[in-house]
């Protein structure tokens, strides 16, 4: 088990659409090539896939929320008090 | 610095920093979130200064990941510090989270897999934070829309060892508890039978919107919309159990609404509570 290479994996598929569907094709393919172990990989072809889109999809979301305006904005940053 | 009573107050966000400034007499505690403030220019720090002369603060964090394998990085526990020593908050709080993993930022507070090792990894991470910043955080527990892959025990468990090995204490983020309990069929009450509940020393307050996927629908804590009453029965259920006083705070993300909004739902917040208060008096009454 490595609990380090494990969550490195994660944020990768959480984040990264194309790592997401290659992972959704062949789960345990892509996690034993990532380095996990063969138990962390029979763990993640059981993965919650409506939870991962949905996931996904609000991580998505909020980076586009967050985005930087294209054109210098006057709003104040989350800081002024 | 502890509060003898419960007190009840407001996530500090720009746009509602007329309201709440307007409304002090109604807010007894505001909640800023630490990382803002980290690289912010020194007016915003004697802004932050002048602000917690006039009413208690707490430091909120959102971006250290302690709920990880992987070790803090001491940088932003030392910010943490710095901050900690400027302002001299109430107490200060982190969710067991990992937000980060091999060099990718989540950009969002993720469940991490709950095994032995995100226990140590949270553990080991906490006895970091306190070392640096000289006082422990209060620890949040998060939403999440996934079941947390490769987890190897349930929620309750998880942050019932945690609280245990690390001796900190709770934000009971009592929105995230009924999302949790709601997405993957739980008992929010059984929850709170299962976890230290003497040591909660903060709550959280949020609405969700349902977002769907598959045909199936999660709640998602998103923070733009109004508590929905079972949070507040929530509150109520947590006045009942635990005996020491608690900071209760609001957190309004976007889509605000009028001040007075706010202010009503934090009402609802202080009757909840009492309510749960009077039950567990009664309780103690009827034992004596």
């Amino acid at each position: 088990m490595n609990a380090t290479l494990l969550e490195a994996f994660l944020a990768r598929i959480y984040v990264d659409e194309r790592a997401r569907a290659s992972f959704l094709v062949d789960p345990r393919g892509e996690a034993i090539r990532a380095g996990l172990s063969p138990e962390e990989a029979d763990s993640l072809v059981k993965i919650d896939r409506v939870g991962l889109e949905l996931m996904a999809r609000s991580l998505d979301q909020k980076r586009r929320r967050n985005r930087p305006a294209p054109r210098p904005s006057r709003r104040k940053g989350r800081t002024s008090l | 610095m502890t509060a003898k009573a419960d007190s009840f107050g407001i996530g500090w966000r720009p746009e509602l920093a007329g309201g709440i400034l307007a409304n002090l007499d109604r807010i007894d505690v505001v909640e800023v979130i630490a990382d803002d403030f980290f690289d912010a220019p020194g007016s915003h720090r004697r802004a932050l200064r002048t602000l917690a002369a006039q009413v208690p603060l707490v430091l909120h964090g959102v971006t250290l990941g302690l709920a990880s394998a992987v070790p803090v990085e001491t940088k932003r526990l030392e910010q943490t510090a710095r901050l900690f020593d400027d302002v001299r908050p109430r107490y200060w709080s982190e969710h067991l989270a990992f937000v980060r993993g091999g060099g990718v930022e989540i950009g969002h507070l993720a469940a991490p897999p709950r095994t032995d090792a995100t226990v140590e990894g949270a553990e080991a991470n906490l006895e970091r934070a306190r070392r640096v910043v000289g006082v422990p955080p209060l620890v949040e527990n998060v939403a999440t829309l996934i079941d947390p892959p490769g987890s190897d025990r349930d929620e309750a468990e998880w942050i019932d060892e945690i609280l245990r090995r690390s001796n900190c204490d709770l934000l009971l983020d009592l929105h995230n508890l009924f999302a949790n309990a709601t997405n993957f069929g739980f008992d929010p009450l059984d929850f709170l039978r299962r976890i230290p509940i003497g040591g909660v020393a903060a709550i959280h307050l949020a609405g969700g919107k349902w977002v769907g996927a598959g045909g199936e629908r999660r709640l998602l804590d998103d923070h733009l919309h109004d508590v929905p009453d079972p949070v507040y029965q929530l509150l109520t259920e947590v006045g009942a159990r635990a005996h020491r006083p608690l900071t209760v705070i609001l957190e309004r993300d976007g889509c605000y609404p009028s001040m007075e909004c706010l202010l009503v739902q934090l009402e609802r917040a202080r009757a909840a509570l009492r309510e749960g208060r009077k039950r567990h008096t009664a309780r103690g009454e009827e034992a004596a």
